[in-house]
């Protein structure tokens, strides 16, 4: 599954590509106000990434977004996108052009779904069935039964009507969008999974997304690159969520980022981004002799074997007392203890380390195969780690695709793609 | 019960009163000495008529008598209703466009609601004479009040959400008021709308005084008033035509807004 560089030929076939958005100076300076509300704010969004713009409340950043659509005209200054100044041109025209999504959503009450979905291509005057086979593809591109089409918003969640927001923002496929702490009113479980839904949703779309937030795990979480804000929109630091979390360049940075940054990096990455310790294996029948020279080896760190079955599945840690036999037993003497998975993400399998009480585990792949030995220390290591940063930044890319190849949604929602694709 | 020269006792300060006051309405009381003679003639069923209160009987007989003033009746509240309408959402659509209008519109809606209805009409006899339009303008002025502040609250109560993403959408000022708060407005228009129909059925009983006709011919006169029957015939003629514009409005609040009618999460 290409994630990163998506091909043309597998991308959907109403996909009209992404484009750049660059802030040069903008200010916004209200009436009746001594210091601007956003103050000469220079930022370039490069296409198809999502920019982060998060903050403490009153920074500024909502009307940094909002003048992007000129729902606030900028006092002076410019922003352009793809190359074009949005100053340009009628303001309602231009905002048919940018995908508006919102906290509270605002979907009409009194327009069923498939119509609130509709209301920018009816705008363009598109005709009807052309409406209606994107209404049911976008429907479906964000996770929702088209059947639902015909219900009005009153009748559906909040998790589903922030789905109906992001389906009815990207109607006419639009290059840029704009995302106002778009999953701020869902209660976390909820929150998540549509995280997760957006993004996997946005590596097959690619769009350029500004997307607000104050929540720097949200940020982390979403952002190819994320803007820290203060007072008057000023930029603090604009960097990828790893060298934000590495190297806060500010101490407001470092204080708005949190003092559990170390954490934070952990959850940007998975088990299989880091080198595990090599497992001292053994199998039942096996000489002990040979076993015990194993572990003597300088690489292996650990001092106990694991008992692995015949799939190299992990059994238990062998005790001294099992190593005093001729052979390996068939049951060890010690529990195995927790059993971590390659997939699992890093803050998780620390969490387990943690609660068991126990310094290392064994990790296991898909197929329940010994992978090696996940350990505390080598956690720490690697957060004390000058090439940390490194590694964690191609980690950074890698927990959509492993995600959404366990995801069954994700591959459905491919296969129909693909099968569009093939079929025109 | 109360006999009928009781009734008329009662009520007869009041509408000799009026009625006498002004030299237009000598016409209304004729029409029902008319009634009186006729009745006093020996035509009536009900021998001791002055001392019921509704005589069946004189009703089916004469019920062709209500035809005409019924129908006059419904012209003029259905007239005056849309004419109110018409001019109160202009002015609601005004108010909510620029917001300094509102206080003196609300207050305009709020003198002219606050005139009493049959000074109105005695009030606008010497400037518009008698007639259907005097009685339209004085019942128009009524239904201002309650109309322009059910759509002002209406367009208020839209989700200030929704106007965002609507604008954020590309909406333009205008798509916005037509597509999304005039018809998320219409709950509280229609609800406005049976107010004040209902009450124009009512007073609309009084363009009488204003020569406008309408089944106050059937009520107002001194010899009505000594036959409580033709009042009693009158007055639930009037109920049932403000049940039947309540009805009629509600129907069409069913059809225009069929997404207040499922059931929210």
């Amino acid at each position: 599954m290409p994630t990163g560089d998506a091909a043309p030929d597998t991308q959907p076939a109403s996909h009209a590509g992404a484009s750049s958005v660059s802030y040069e100076n903008a200010t916004k300076r209200y009436d009746g106000t001594d210091v601007p509300a956003v103050d000469g704010l220079t930022l370039e969004v490069p296409a198809g990434d999502i920019c982060v713009l998060v903050g403490p409340s009153g920074c500024g950043k909502t009307t940094a977004m909002r003048m992007v659509n000129r729902m606030i005209e900028m006092t002076s200054g410019d922003i352009k996108i793809g190359g074009e100044s949005v100053r340009v041109g009628d303001p309602a025209k231009r905002r048919r052009e940018i995908g508006y999504v919102i906290q509270q959503v605002g979907l009409f009450p009194h327009r069923t779904i498939a119509q609130n979905v509709a209301a920018v291509p009816g705008l363009l005057g598109w005709k009807k069935e052309r409406i209606r086979a994107r209404t049911t593809e976008l429907l479906e591109l964000v996770g929702l039964d088209p059947e639902l089409g015909d219900r009005y918003p009153a009748q559906l969640s909040g998790g589903q009507q922030q789905r109906v927001g992001v389906a009815r923002a990207l109607a006419v496929d639009p290059p840029v969008m704009l995302m106002d702490e778009p999953f701020g009113a869902i209660d976390p479980i909820n929150r998540e999974r549509l995280q997760n839904e957006f993004l996997r949703l946005q590596a097959e779309i690619r769009k350029t997304i500004l997307f607000v937030t104050h929540d720097i795990d949200e940020a982390i979480k979403m952002g190819d690159r994320i803007a820290v804000m203060r007072e008057h929109g000023r930029v603090e630091q604009y960097a990828t969520p790893a060298e934000l979390l590495m190297s806060p360049a500010t101490e407001f940075v470092e204080d708005f980022v949190g003092a559990d940054r170390a954490l934070k990096r952990l959850a940007l990455m998975r088990v299989r981004d880091i080198n595990l310790w090599e497992a001292p294996l053994a199998t039942p029948g096996q000489p002990t002799t040979e076993v015990k020279s194993v572990l003597y080896a300088p690489e292996v760190e650990v001092r106990y074997p694991l008992l692995v079955d015949s799939a190299g599945r992990p059994q238990g840690w062998l005790s001294e007392r099992d190593l005093r036999a001729e052979t390996v037993p068939e049951r060890a003497d010690g529990p195995l203890g927790p059993v971590l998975e390659l997939d699992d993400v890093m803050r998780d399998a620390l969490a387990d380390l943690l609660q068991a009480g126990v310094q290392y585990a064994a990790v296991v792949d898909r197929a329940g195969a010994i992978a090696g030995i996940l350990s505390v220390e080598i956690i720490s290591e690697f957060l004390a780690s000058p090439d940390a940063k490194n590694d964690e930044y191609d980690a950074v890319e890698r927990p959509l695709s492993a995600e959404r190849g366990s995801d069954l949604s994700g591959d459905d929602e491919r296969e129909r793609v693909e099968r569009e694709i093939d079929a025109g | 019960m109360m006999s009928a020269s009781e009734w008329s006792a009662k009520l007869m300060p009041v509408s000799a009163g009026a009625a006498f006051a002004h030299p237009s309405l000598a016409a209304v009381g004729e029409v029902g000495e008319g009634f009186f003679k006729e009745r006093t003639e020996g035509n009536l069923p009900c021998q001791a008529s002055e001392t019921h209160l509704f005589c069946g009987q004189w009703a089916i007989d004469h019920i062709d008598r209500y035809v005409t003033p019924t129908l006059e009746q419904l012209a003029l509240v259905a007239i005056s209703v849309v004419a109110g309408f018409v001019i109160a959402f202009a002015l609601a659509i005004l108010g909510h466009r620029v917001h300094w209008l509102r206080p003196p519109l609300l207050a305009g809606t709020g003198i002219l609601f606050a005139i009493p209805s049959l000074a109105f009409f005695l009030l606008l006899l010497p400037v518009t004479g008698r007639g259907n339009e005097t009685a339209i303008i004085a019942l128009t002025a009524y239904t201002l009040q309650i109309i322009y502040r059910n759509v002002v609250l209406g367009l208020d109560n839209v989700p200030a959400s929704a106007r965002d993403a609507a604008r954020g959408m590309g909406l333009t000022s205008r798509q916005i008021l037509w597509k999304v708060e005039v018809p998320m407005a219409v709950p509280e228009i229609i609800a406005g709308l049976r107010i004040a129909t209902v009450s124009t059925v009512a007073i609309a009983t009084l363009a009488v005084f204003a020569g406008g006709g309408g089944l106050g011919t059937q009520i107002l006169g001194e010899a009505n008033l000594k036959f409580p029957t033709t009042i009693v015939i009158s007055g639930v003629i009037v109920i049932l035509m403000a049940l039947l514009f309540d009805a009629i409005l509600l129907i069409a609040q069913r059809f225009l807004t069929p997404w207040r009618r499922v059931r929210a999460i």
